[in-house]
């Protein structure tokens, strides 16, 4: 699988696997000494380890064969909906108590994420190569679960904390849509907050994944921060879409038809 | 000519039966009274005539019309509600007032002076921010307010408790007359029987979600009417 942007790292992987277990020890050092400290994160740090490391084989594992597939391009749309699917019900817990959030979560991330990955690919900016469209769409789904969740979160507080005071706005008068307007405006802009922080910092003391990945394989860094710069605007660009949509479907589930105030807020 | 009918309300909020088959019928610029016990259900009854809630069974005739058939933002401009809490919204007495006006696409008619002072507030208030008055005064931003949407009806739930004793004759005066003028109905929850005695033409006596009797107010007899 010539190409691959891995070329870039020094040892054969059997090497590797003694650089793992190196680290293994330094780890248990620093979990010994969690433990000592009775942080107490112990025993859900070493469950995330093992859960995180046997996902991601596993997803190497698929991805290596994926790669080595002549109709790649069959299974990985089963992928990205798989993503936005998984994604949609992550997110739909941060919903409070609001019920059958999925429904609004899952179709968000799927429209924020597959315009942008439709942009990246017009634009030339992603070949239709698995190499490209896995990780990209990884970044671009994973960006728009975390703005969905994000916004989702304030918007249902919001209503918890402020039902009286939208109960008075409908009472005078008010369409759902008025009586919430502020609310929507401020859960929008506080889901974009941790994007534009990290815009904002991007080369100071945060390299972002995609940069990070090209530099090790050797890129030119003037191609690799355009690159990376044009990855995040379409990313940002993905949460934007996902977060609006988001709280504009909400509307539907926060209010009834009578538009009342949901009797689960 | 009846306004508002309500016949066999029943709503059940949590585990407790708000409404057990209450029924009601308003005449066209009547002032009402509902007296009745804490719990008995007049919070939910108001806020069921606004459509804030819905009724589990039994309906609400808005002049011939049943509420479930209208816009709710249409009925809720008509019959108008001014809450036991008075909430008040971001920004300044005069803003709150234009709220629904604004909303209405009438703010150019709307005087928030008249507004206050049919309230029995001093126009002097209106540029004040909302959120930093007292009690009482909330409670007259919140009528205000309501009146600013010139309704039909005018649902008042407790509207001078927190008011300072000497003003709350005052503030029924003002109330009745904008609404004798006005010609409004008035639907008024106390449980200040004199007040009641002194404000409305019937007296309507709730008790455990039902309206026990209703009376004309020369002829109600509170003794033991809780
Ligand atoms: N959101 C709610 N959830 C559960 N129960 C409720 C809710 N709102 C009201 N109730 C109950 O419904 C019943 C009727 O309440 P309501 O507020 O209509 O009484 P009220 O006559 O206005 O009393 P008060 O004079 O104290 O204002 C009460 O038993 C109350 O505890
Ligand atoms: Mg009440």
């Amino acid at each position: 699988m010539g190409g691959s942007i891995l070329t870039g790292i020094p040892y054969t992987w059997e090497e590797g696997l003694v650089i793992m277990g190196i680290m293994m020890v330094m780890l248990v050092i620093a979990i010994g000494l969690s433990v000592w400290k009775k942080i107490g994160i112990a025993r859900e740090y070493t469950y995330a380890l093992i859960r995180g490391g046997l996902q991601l084989f596993a997803a190497a594992t698929l991805l290596y064969f994926l790669f080595e597939f002549e109709y790649w391009y069959y299974p990985i749309w089963l992928f990205l909906i798989a993503m936005a699917l998984m994604g949609g019900y992550t997110s739909a817990r941060r919903a409070g108590k609001m019920p059958k959030a999925y429904r609004i979560t899952t179709p968000s991330i799927l429209v924020g994420g597959t315009v942008v990955l439709v942009v990246l690919r017009v634009s030339g900016a992603m070949p239709y190569k698995p190499q490209f469209v896995i990780p990209l769409a990884g970044m671009v789904f994973g960006n728009a679960m975390t703005i969905c969740s994000l916004a989702l979160n304030r918007l249902t507080r919001e209503f918890e904390t402020n039902k009286p005071t939208l109960e008075t706005m409908l009472s005078l008068g008010a369409t759902p849509k008025e009586a919430m307007e502020e609310y929507g405006r401020m859960s929008i802009k506080a889901a974009l907050i941790p994007n534009i922080d990290s815009l904002k910092t991007l080369g100071i003391i945060f390299i972002p994944g995609a940069m990070a990945g090209l530099l090790i394989a050797g890129t030119n860094p003037i191609l690799a921060a355009e690159y990376q710069i044009i990855v995040y605007l379409m990313i940002i660009g993905g949460g934007i879409i996902t977060s609006i949509m988001v709280i504009a479907l909400s509307r539907r589930l926060l209010f009834t038809r009578a538009q009342q105030i949901a009797e689960w807020v | 000519m009846s306004i508002l009918t309500i016949k066999k309300a029943k709503k059940l909020l949590g585990d407790a039966r708000a409404l057990r088959g209450l029924s009601l019928d308003l005449e066209k610029g009547e002032i009402i009274s509902l007296v009745g016990p804490s719990g008995s259900g007049k919070t939910t009854l108001l806020r069921a005539m606004n459509r804030l809630i819905e009724l589990d069974s039994g309906s609400i005739f808005f002049q011939g019309e049943n509420i479930t058939d209208m816009d709710p933002v249409d009925l809720r401009r008509k019959v108008v509600l001014v809450p036991q809490e008075s909430v008040m919204l971001q920004g300044t007495v005069k803003e709150n007032v234009q709220y629904g006006p604004k909303l209405a696409g009438a703010v150019g008619k709307c005087d928030v002076g008249r507004c206050l002072m049919d309230a029995g507030l001093s126009p002097k208030f209106a540029g004040k921010e909302a959120g930093k008055l007292s009690g009482g005064e909330k409670k007259r931003v919140a009528l205000a307010r309501a009146l600013a949407l010139h309704p039909e009806v005018l649902l008042l739930d407790e509207p001078t408790v927190g008011v300072d004793p000497r003003k709350v004759e005052r503030m029924e005066g003002t109330i009745l007359k904008f609404a004798r003028d006005a010609g409004l109905t008035v639907v008024w929850v106390t449980h200040d029987v004199p007040q009641a005695l002194r404000v409305s033409d019937r007296i309507a006596n709730l008790k455990n979600g039902v309206v026990k009797e209703v009376k004309k107010a020369a002829e109600f007899r509170w003794e033991g009417a809780y």
